[in-house]
């Protein structure tokens, strides 16, 4: 069976490369080439690929940026002209390391040595997992925004789309209440409805049916209520 | 007489390593190389822009970009004056850079040249191919 992968270059000519090697091979399928980190990762909230061509440096965020962001674990080869990200990739664990420009035949190399390598699972990787980092990435205006845990207050599902409440400013970013809770798996958030996950660390006070978070007023679910309860430290 | 079936690149490239990463087939390299000539004039565009604007960290990125293109039509060695310079952007300041600036800008209209060459190049030898 052939290897799922997409292309995260900004170089066209890097990538037509890439797709052409891919093809010839007969070993990897091509779902996608992206331009930017911000559009991989909108790809990568619906499909999860076996393997990454990922190219460093880029417009906006990096590479390493991606793999903060990534929710699985994908066999990743680093594409870059760049040598010094060598230390990097061994930091990220990523399977292999192509310097462009590369030939065909070190291009065949790194794929085979990597469908030979068994597939990382969830425990053993060292990519970092974002639910363990106190940031994430969301991409909002055409850029990826680097944002504190601690600073949200809430999240707030909007259709096909996530809106991030902070003290100081409202972000909307292309993303589910499903994925973003899967990223912000631990103790300080909790889903206390359909539509909210909340920072258990900004509430306020709650009346009824109704959590106060600086001035927002959030309902509880009635299928959320156990949980919540069970989450707040009640003397 | 019959076409030579071999093409031989310009001396400034890196032949060996052009044959390799091609293996033989110039249609792709007439491709690579038309599409080096697209590219290139955009992207140096970016690099005057930043070192104009003397914003050294976006000039190195520019430069990474353009080192990345360089490589693919084989000036290998441009490829690491290009990276030198890009070291040079993250420790110096634009007037510090300005005689490697000028002379990497020589360098590119050169290699733009060649290249202009080597596609026209290539281009008779696969119609002489046909």
């Amino acid at each position: 069976m052939k290897t799922s992968c997409i292309i995260v270059e900004d170089i066209q000519i890097a990538a037509d490369f890439l797709k052409k090697f891919c093809e010839k091979s007969g070993l990897v399928d091509v779902k996608g080439h992206f331009l930017n980190v911000a559009d991989a990762l909108e790809f990568l909230d619906q499909e999860k690929p076996d393997l990454i061509f990922l190219d460093v440096e880029m417009p906006g965020a990096n590479g390493f940026q991606l793999l903060d962001s990534l929710t699985y674990s994908p066999k990743i080869i680093l594409t870059t002209s760049k040598t010094e990200y060598a230390f990097d990739a061994f930091q990220y664990n990523v399977n292999d390391y192509l310097k462009k420009p590369f030939t065909y035949k070190r291009f065949l190399e790194s794929v085979q040595k990597v469908q030979a390598q068994p597939v990382t699972s969830p425990a053993t990787t060292t990519t970092a997992p974002s639910a363990d980092m106190d940031f994430l990435f969301i991409k909002s205006d055409d850029k990826l925004v680097r944002l504190k845990k601690d600073d949200i207050l809430f999240m707030e599902s909007m259709r096909d789309y996530v809106k991030f409440v902070t003290p100081g400013k409202t972000y909307i970013t292309y993303s589910t209440l499903k994925s973003m809770e899967e990223k912000l798996a631990g103790p300080s958030f909790i889903k206390v409805h359909r539509s909210y996950i909340i920072n258990i660390n900004k509430i306020d006070d709650i009346r009824g049916n109704t959590i106060y978070v600086q001035g927002n007023a959030i309902p509880v679910g009635k299928g959320h209520k156990e949980d919540l309860a069970a989450r707040l430290n009640i003397l | 007489m019959k076409p030579s079936t071999i093409f031989s690149f310009h001396e400034s490239l890196n032949a060996a390593f052009l044959e390799e990463l091609f293996e033989g087939d110039t249609i792709y390299a007439e491709t690579v190389f038309e599409d080096f000539l697209r590219d290139l004039p955009a992207y140096w565009e970016k690099v005057q822009s930043s070192y104009q604007q003397k914003n050294m960290s976006l000039l190195g990125t520019n430069i990474h970009t353009c080192k990345t293109l360089f490589g693919y039509v084989g000036f290998t060695d441009l490829q690491e004056l290009c990276q030198e310079f890009e070291n040079k952007c993250a420790l110096n300041t634009a007037e510090a850079l300005q005689a490697d600036y000028g002379m990497l800008t020589r360098k590119k209209q050169e290699a733009q040249q060649i290249i202009e060459n080597e596609y026209s190049r290539l281009k008779r030898f696969n119609e002489g191919q046909v």
